[in-house]
């Protein structure tokens, strides 16, 4: 037990990231009061050099690994990817929604303070080594994200989809803090190590049911927050309704963090009790890359068929958590990242095309896309063939390393079928190369704009990143393995 | 840097510049990928040389580096007498598919060449990879180019064919995945060679249980490209659909993919299961076969009898591979490269004769031998070497082929040999519905004779297919020596020398082979 | 000695007239394609001149066609005694017939393309005598089927005529499918295709060891004569074949490549002897050709068609003779019905020649005073096929049929009587069309002196051809048959019997014909509808599998079964992906329930697993 609670400052140091995003978040709000309105783009600038420089620290800390505030938080490099990958995509979120927001006359500041602490409380998530700071980083995270799905006050869909949001999603956050209390009521303790070595060191058989009941509990959580079946169930119309680079933002971040802690608390503090919930996340997966790949066959709208493309694709990385090894952590944090890329790639070209209102939101829409604006169809595309898993795109690895891992576990299985499942994938995102390409240019597609800056710089950094992944993926995978090995 | 790393990639080199073209300049776009195709194929011709210097069963310009570290994938790369004449075949026939484009397609020139040149990198890239992860990168990567060709430049029917054709491919491929990583998880390498060397010294073990599963992880895969019975039926789907160039490049190269697989990986890495299975995949093998040509000759299609042809073909194919003999081995790779050139011919000349009267129907024709006495007489020799005249190409496989079944299944080639009657038929009805007959006024009036480009396209063709059928010795000593040595291991021909007279034994046999084969 | 110049010789003739004849004139196609065939005739002269006495094979090694393992085939030619005769006989007659057709297809379209056509033809025909192994036979085997199916179908224009080509060009497919898988079983018995090889391996085997697989050899061998050489049950191709050009007939379809199969035959004689069955089937076969044919030979009125008709049945007395053994009897045969057959089918075409295309005997008559060449030497012709004394048939047609006596009396008898069928079918054939009144309406003329002349050559040879004691010359190859002075004359007697019918229905008595016709009506329409045999494997083989492949196997399994399931799973996927979409109601309420049930069900699980544990 601790005996000094008073940080060091290298506990700062370490938390830096969140500390300046806070911060900034902070002043916007206040400042916002005195700013002109024709001024208030500038907001937009101040948080992208927040976010920048958030991101700078979350690399420099990676230099000081270790435990602060007596073990609350922790960062070692499985914390820095995830931090760097949040801070990355609030970045190119920040960038494909200035557009969007002035489109949809929408410019306050809000906006960028609520992204600002929607990254701040996931970096906690990702740093977090104790269940209550992973709920604290959850709720600030949520909150923010629940309010920016409601962005645009007017507008139906926005609400819809920010009170469904809001309603399920503080309704699976109580299981997980009911599984909170389970397990602490079981081992005394919230600290990830602390459980694990209770969990390690056996005691009365009560514990381990006691433990795999808190497991379940918190899976809910976690399940509900990356839509994993059963839980997925919200995705679809949250995904549908939010304002497009929000879902963009949803996808991808929000996501990825879940992942992270749901990684790091099954892999650390539930791995002696594997045997108790590898059963049911098995299940789980497959269950989840079968609803959302069907589910998706059927879609009429882009922004939804995305959102079943993105329940499909938690289930890949959920596969990857049932083969909980080394190699399974690596390949779930490297598809996370890959995933992030296309993903946001392919909600950009989305927010980019659905114009004021978001009127163009039907694959049909996208008729003819290919010989209207060439260059983001064919970053389309991209995004699209790496959803699909094409090889020499960040998709295709991802998904082989995951089905490695799989197999290494012995879940022949369960890779066979996933894999056959992203078969099926292939169908409904051909559909869409399909309809951009081989159909003529309807209403929508003749009346389209040039591309605006920012949505160009998000579609081409996420098209060199998923390339890059795809053909040299090395330059993040060995960092990946390095930082699997969770501080157990 | 060796030649070979020129061949595989010059094509994106030139895919990558065509992309850059302004889309406006068609001839530009045009000229640029035929110069830049032709010279490709003028750089791959080095490698002829290369491959016949090298020592039997070495592959030669190999070229190994590490790609990725973890899992170990090397960028490695190699060619012997099977995949030397494969590649070359792909190189001959890019330029011949951009001339015959170069009016039939108007809309999107930039992409359709650029889609081409792709498809012709990820070809060639198959049929050199050394590392199974790479080859299944190529493998899929000719999926895409192939889909948009199919998809964009197609028929009416183009959408349903390219999804058809690319999740039915896609499903396959993904068992080989699956199958690939559990090899590697045995082997801790995706190396070929390594992998090959382990199994054969015993270094690598594998249940007969575990031989199986993988052999049919495998099989589907190619078996869905070859295509074999009942696994074809994308084929007609793709054929019909695709443009002229999408049908050559399928037809002659692609579906040699499949049979490239099971020649090189299948057969070679799980002897046992590919014994095993054998006598199944030779039925199979039989009926298509046979049922090829049967239901082809009944298609009132033009293309899709020539795609049923090709089933029927390829089924050829599958069967000299799984005979275990070396004339079966050389013969399918021999009837693999003849198919290759003769109904790669057929599209083409299909192609032509829908410029000129915009429809595949045989119905739509008859009597052109009459306006285009020319361009009936190119079909007419096309036509007898892809129904196995003598002196023409496909004679040769069909034979060693057959003659190689015959050595250890003697009951199977009767049925085989059948298809050669039915092939006449197929063929001889087209012939006399097409070019024989009086030809109509308004038939007279679209059919003018075959055009310079048009000659340039077919007369190199028709002088290989003559080449092909009479000195067969300019192709078959490497094909020969390579197959020795895959074939060393699991020759079936061990059991039959029992019975030949005068007796042989297999060593001898071997040493034999070897020695003639250089 | 360069035999390779023999066949190369009109290949370059082909080459030439096939891609330049369009440009270049009449004249120089003429002097290309008959030159091309002359010279190549000149020069096997001179070889065999160079290398007689032929005591042994002379081979010549090219290059190497195919190697593949123990496999290996070259390109080699032979030339021995029995070559040598066939190479006389093809380059000879083929010579004639080319200098014929000059005059022949003068009017005809498609001039450079005929010539260049016959001369490919040549060129294979040769290839396959001199091949000495037997894929390179096959070659030449399968390059004449070719060349026919072009010939037949040469006016192209005529659906009849392709109809005839395919025909032709598929029962021979058949054929030579027995042929190929002969061709297997040699090199999986003796591992090679070298004749010399084959045959000394096939000496040294011991009786029993090799009776069965020699018999299965040797039967499928005879399949694919049966093709090429018309026989039963594979003759109905060459009938149609007469589509093609007369000069095509002659020269194709009754002088060279219907003979292929009898050469064959002979060439494999090793082995056939040591397969006895075989040999008795071939015997049958060929006599039941002979008779079978002979009977419809009686009662055709096209001229053409009773000469092919013919043809069939002398080709099965050739394989008669082969079939009892007598060898050498089945070459002689083969060289003196080259020349009477040829010298029938162009003395034939003359007169439609010279009637403007009219080939229905009912439309001659009385052409004897227009035509006098053309009777004539039509009537030499006819008296060496009727076997008439000192005429060349007459040599070799008893030869067979004494070797016949000597194995089977009975088949000697057949023989005979169809002898005398073929005397009086072939007169019934010259009367109708020479003697009596002219019934037609067209205005008969003799032919050019380039048509005549070949005739008066080959009549010449009819009737003294038979003084080449081919036997005698094959001797060293073949035990020669049995003489029999008295069953020769019988035989011969019975040919002048049918001659002196035909005199007394055509000359003596007309009329007496067609009330024979009426008194055994349904005999005769059966007969004169060849016993509608086309019309049996229409039904029974091509209208079955025709329709089988389009309504079965196409619409059937292809399009229904297969198909229907691949599609089917993609509706299925589609169908459950539209029953997972009802899980979406948008209602909170639901959502909260699913998620409520989804932790319910969860933990009922870990329970269970609890519980198993």
């Amino acid at each position: 037990m601790p005996v000094n609670f008073m940080p060091t400052g290298t506990d700062y140091l370490r938390i830096l990231p969140e500390i300046i995003m806070t911060v900034a978040g902070t002043l916007i709000m206040l400042i916002e009061g005195w700013l002109a309105e024709n001024k208030k783009r500038n907001l937009s600038v101040f948080t992208f050099v927040a976010f920048a420089a958030a991101l700078v620290a979350a690399v420099a800390a990676n230099s000081i690994p270790g435990l602060s505030f007596s073990n609350m938080l922790i960062v070692d490099g499985f914390a820095t990817f995830f931090r760097v990958l949040v801070i990355g995509v609030g970045i190119l979120s920040l960038l494909s929604a200035v557009q969007y927001l002035k489109r949809e006359h929408a410019e306050s500041s809000e906006y960028y303070a609520l992204l600002l602490f929607s990254v701040t409380g996931q970096c906690i998530m990702a740093t977090a080594n104790e269940l209550i700071m992973i709920f604290i980083g959850l709720e600030i995270s949520s909150i923010a994200t629940y309010i920016l799905a409601g962005y645009l006050r007017d507008d139906k869909r926005n609400n819809e989809a920010a009170l469904k949001y809001f309603l399920l999603g503080s309704f699976a956050t109580a299981f997980l803090l009911y599984g909170i209390a389970w397990i602490y009521g079981t081992t005394g303790s919230t600290n990830l190590t602390v459980i694990r070595t209770a969990l390690l060191s056996g005691g009365p058989d009560r514990n381990v049911i006691l433990a795999g009941t808190a497991a379940a509990l918190m899976f809910v959580g976690f399940a509900f927050k990356v839509s994993a079946a059963p839980f997925q169930i919200w995705a679809p119309d949250v995904y549908q309704g939010a304002p497009a680079p929000v879902s963009l933002f949803m996808s991808a971040g929000p996501k990825a963090v879940a992942f992270a802690v749901f990684l790091r608390v099954f892999m650390t503090a539930f791995a002696p009790i594997t045997n108790r919930w590898e059963p049911f996340v098995w299940s789980s997966a497959l269950l989840t890359m079968i609803i959302g790949n069907f589910a998706a066959l059927m879609q009429t709208n882009i922004k939804r068929l995305l959102a079943y493309s993105s329940i499909a694709h938690a289930g890949y990385v959920m596969v990857a958590i049932a083969a909980h090894n080394q190699i399974g952590v690596a390949a779930a944090m490297f598809y996370l990242a890959a995933y992030a890329l296309m993903n946001i790639g392919a909600f950009a070209v989305i927010t980019h095309f659905s114009r004021q209102g978001e009127k163009f939101v039907n694959i049909e829409d996208l008729a003819g896309l290919g010989w209207k604006q060439p260059v983001t169809a064919g970053l389309f595309a991209i995004f699209l063939l790496s959803l699909i898993g094409v090889p020499l795109t960040g998709g295709f690895f991802g998904k082989f390393y995951i089905f490695k891992a799989a197999l290494d576990a012995n879940l022949v299985w369960l890779a066979i079928l996933g894999l056959l499942n992203s078969a099926v994938g292939a169908y409904y995102y051909l559909r869409v190369l399909v309809v951009m390409y081989m159909n003529e240019p309807g209403e929508a597609t003749l009346s389209i704009q040039p591309v605006s800056a920012g949505i160009g710089a998000t579609l081409w950094v996420a098209a060199v990143g998923t390339l890059l992944l795809g053909i040299f993926p090395s330059v993040l995978l060995n960092f990946a393995t390095s930082s699997s090995a969770l501080n157990k | 840097m060796t030649l070979l790393d020129a061949v595989i990639f010059l094509p994106l080199v030139a895919f990558l510049i065509t992309m850059a073209l302004p889309k406006e300049n068609h001839n530009a776009i045009r000229m640029f990928s035929l110069i830049a195709s032709l010279a490709i194929f003028v750089v791959s011709l080095g490698l002829i040389g290369s491959v016949w210097s090298a020592a039997p069963g070495k592959f030669a310009l190999e070229n190994n580096h590490p790609w990725i570290q973890t899992p170990a994938i090397n960028y490695h790369i190699g060619i012997d007498g099977i995949s030397l004449w494969l590649v070359m075949l792909s190189t001959l026939l890019t330029p011949l598919c951009v001339l015959v484009s170069w009016n039939s397609i108007d809309k999107h020139i930039k992409q359709f060449y650029g889609f081409l040149l792709l498809l012709e990198f990820g070809l060639i890239g198959v049929f050199c990879a050394l590392d199974l992860f790479l080859f299944i990168v190529f493998w899929e990567v000719t999926l895409v180019p192939m889909y948009f060709l199919i998809g964009i430049w197609g028929h009416d029917r183009r959408i349903y064919s390219a999804l058809k054709f690319f999740v039915y491919t896609m499903a396959g491929s993904m068992l080989m995945l699956v199958a690939m990583i559990y090899l590697y998880e045995q082997a801790g390498t995706f190396d070929y060679p390594k992998i090959l060397a382990g199994l054969q010294s015993g270094a690598i073990s594998l249940t007969s249980g575990e031989q199986f599963w993988l052999f049919l992880g495998f099989f589907i895969a190619f078996a869905i490209k070859v295509p074999i019975f009942p696994l074809h039926t994308w084929l007609p789907d793709a054929h019909v659909e695709a443009p002229t160039a999408g049908s050559v490049m399928l037809a002659s190269v692609m579906l040699k993919m499949g049979t490239y697989g099971l020649l090189r990986f299948c057969v070679p890495l799980f002897p046992n299961a590919a014994r095993q299975c054998s006598g199944v995949i030779i039925i199979l093998a039989i009926i298509g076969i046979v049922y090829g040509a049967l239901v082809a000759m009944v298609q009132p299609n033009m293309k899709k009898l020539v795609a049923y042809s090709s089933v029927s073909h390829l089924g050829f194919v599958v069967l000299g591979i799984f005979s275990f003999t070396q004339q079966g081995f050389d013969g399918a790779v021999y009837q693999m490269l003849a198919h290759g050139v003769s109904t790669g011919a057929l599209f083409l000349l299909v192609g032509f004769l829908y410029e000129r009267r915009h429809s595949l129907e045989i119905a739509a024709y008859g009597g052109v031998a009459t306006p285009a006495p020319w361009l009936s007489t190119a079909f007419m020799i096309t036509m007898l070497a892809s129904i196995g005249l003598p002196t023409l190409s496909n004679f040769i496989g069909e034979y060693l082929v057959l003659q190689g079944t015959s050595l250890v299944y003697f009951r199977w080639t009767v049925f085989a040999a059948l298809g050669s009657i039915f092939a006449a038929c197929y063929m001889l009805w087209l012939y006399q519905r097409v070019f024989f007959g009086k030809a109509s006024e308004d038939l007279t009036h679209h059919m003018p004779d075959l055009k310079f480009r048009e000659y340039a396209i077919i007369v190199p063709l028709i002088l290989l297919m003559v080449w092909m059928g009479t000195y067969t010795q300019s192709f078959i000593p490497p094909i020969s020596a390579s197959n020795a040595v895959l074939l060393g291991p699991i020759d079936a021909r061990r059991e039959i020398h029992v019975r030949a007279t005068p007796p042989r034994t297999p060593a001898v046999e071997t040493q034999g082979e070897l020695a003639n084969a250089r | 000695m360069q035999l390779w110049l023999i066949p190369i010789l009109p290949l370059l003739g082909f080459l030439a007239n096939g891609l330049f004849g369009r440009r270049i004139p009449k004249a120089l196609i003429n002097i290309i394609a008959v030159g091309s065939v002359a010279l190549s005739f000149a020069w096997v002269v001179k070889t065999l001149l160079a290398l007689a006495p032929i005591e042994t094979k002379y081979v010549e090694h090219y290059f190497t066609w195919i190697q593949s393992g123990m496999l290996n085939i070259g390109v080699d030619f032979a030339v021995d005694r029995l070559t040598a005769i066939m190479l006389m006989v093809v380059t000879g007659v083929g010579t004639l017939i080319h200098i014929y057709a000059v005059g022949y297809m003068e009017h005809e379209g498609g001039y450079y393309r005929f010539f260049a056509y016959l001369n490919l033809f040549m060129f294979f025909m040769l290839v396959l005598v001199l091949a000495q192994n037997y894929l390179l036979l096959f070659v030449g085997w399968e390059g004449v089927g070719l060349c026919s199916y072009l010939l037949v179908g040469f006016y192209f224009t005529e659906q009849f005529a392709t109809t005839a080509g395919n025909k032709a060009f598929i029962v021979n497919r058949i054929g030579d499918f027995g042929f190929s898988l002969a061709v297997f079983l040699i090199v999986r018995q003796f591992g090679t295709l070298d004749f010399t090889k084959v045959f000394d391996a096939a000496k040294g085997m011991p009786v029993e060891a090799s009776a069965g697989i020699l018999t299965a050899i040797t039967l499928l061998l005879l399949v694919g004569a049966t093709g090429k050489s018309a026989q039963i049950p594979l003759y109905v191709w060459l009938p149609d074949a007469m589509a093609g050009p007369t000069p095509v007939s002659a020269l194709i379809h009754a002088a060279t490549m219907v003979t292929a199969g009898v050469y064959m035959t002979v060439r494999s004689a090793t082995l056939f002897m040591k397969a006895p069955i075989t040999m008795d089937t071939v015997a049958v076969i060929g006599l039941a050709t002979a008779f079978f044919a002979a009977t419809i030979g009686l009662t055709q009125m096209d001229i053409k068609k009773v000469f092919a008709y013919s043809t069939v049945s002398q080709l099965g007395y050739m394989f008669l003779g082969v079939g009892v053994g007598a060898f050498s009897a089945g070459i002689f045969h083969v060289m003196t019905h080259a020349f009477f057959k040829a010298l029938l089918f162009l003395g034939a075409g003359a007169v439609i020649h010279g009637l403007h295309g009219e080939q229905d005997l009912r439309q001659m008559g009385g052409l004897r005073k227009q035509m006098p060449i053309a009777a004539i030497t039509l009537f030499c012709a006819s008296l060496a096929i009727s076997g008439f004394p000192f005429t060349s048939g007459f040599f070799s047609k008893d030869a067979i049929l004494v070797a016949a006596y000597a194995r089977a009396p009975w088949m000697y008898w057949v023989g005979v009587l169809t002898a005398g069928m073929t005397a009086f079918y072939v007169f019934r054939a010259w009367f109708m069309a020479f003697t009596g009144e002219y019934r037609g309406h067209a205005h008969p003329h003799e032919s050019p002196l380039v048509m005549t002349g070949p005739l008066m050559i080959l009549a010449l040879l009819s009737l003294g051809g038979g003084f080449i004691n081919v036997p005698h010359i094959l001797e060293p190859m073949f035990s020669e048959a049995a003489e029999n002075q008295a069953l020769a004359w019988l035989s011969a007697g019975v040919g002048i019997l049918g001659i002196l019918l035909a005199v007394l229905f055509y000359v003596v008595k007309p009329g007496l014909a067609d009330s024979f016709a009426k008194g055994f009506g349904g005999i005769y329409t059966l007969v004169y509808n060849k016993y509608f045999v086309d019309e049996i494997y229409d039904a029974a083989v091509v209208e079955p599998l025709v329709e089988g492949s389009r309504t079965v196997l196409w619409r059937g399994i292809d399009a229904g079964l297969i198909d229907g399931t691949v599609n089917g799973v993609g509706r299925r996927s589609r169908g459950i992906g539209s029953i997972l979409r009802l899980i979406q109601s948008g209602n909170i309420r639901s959502y909260a329930a699913w998620v409520v049930l989804g932790s319910i069900v969860l933990l009922i699980a870990i329970g269970f697993a609890g519980v198993l544990r």
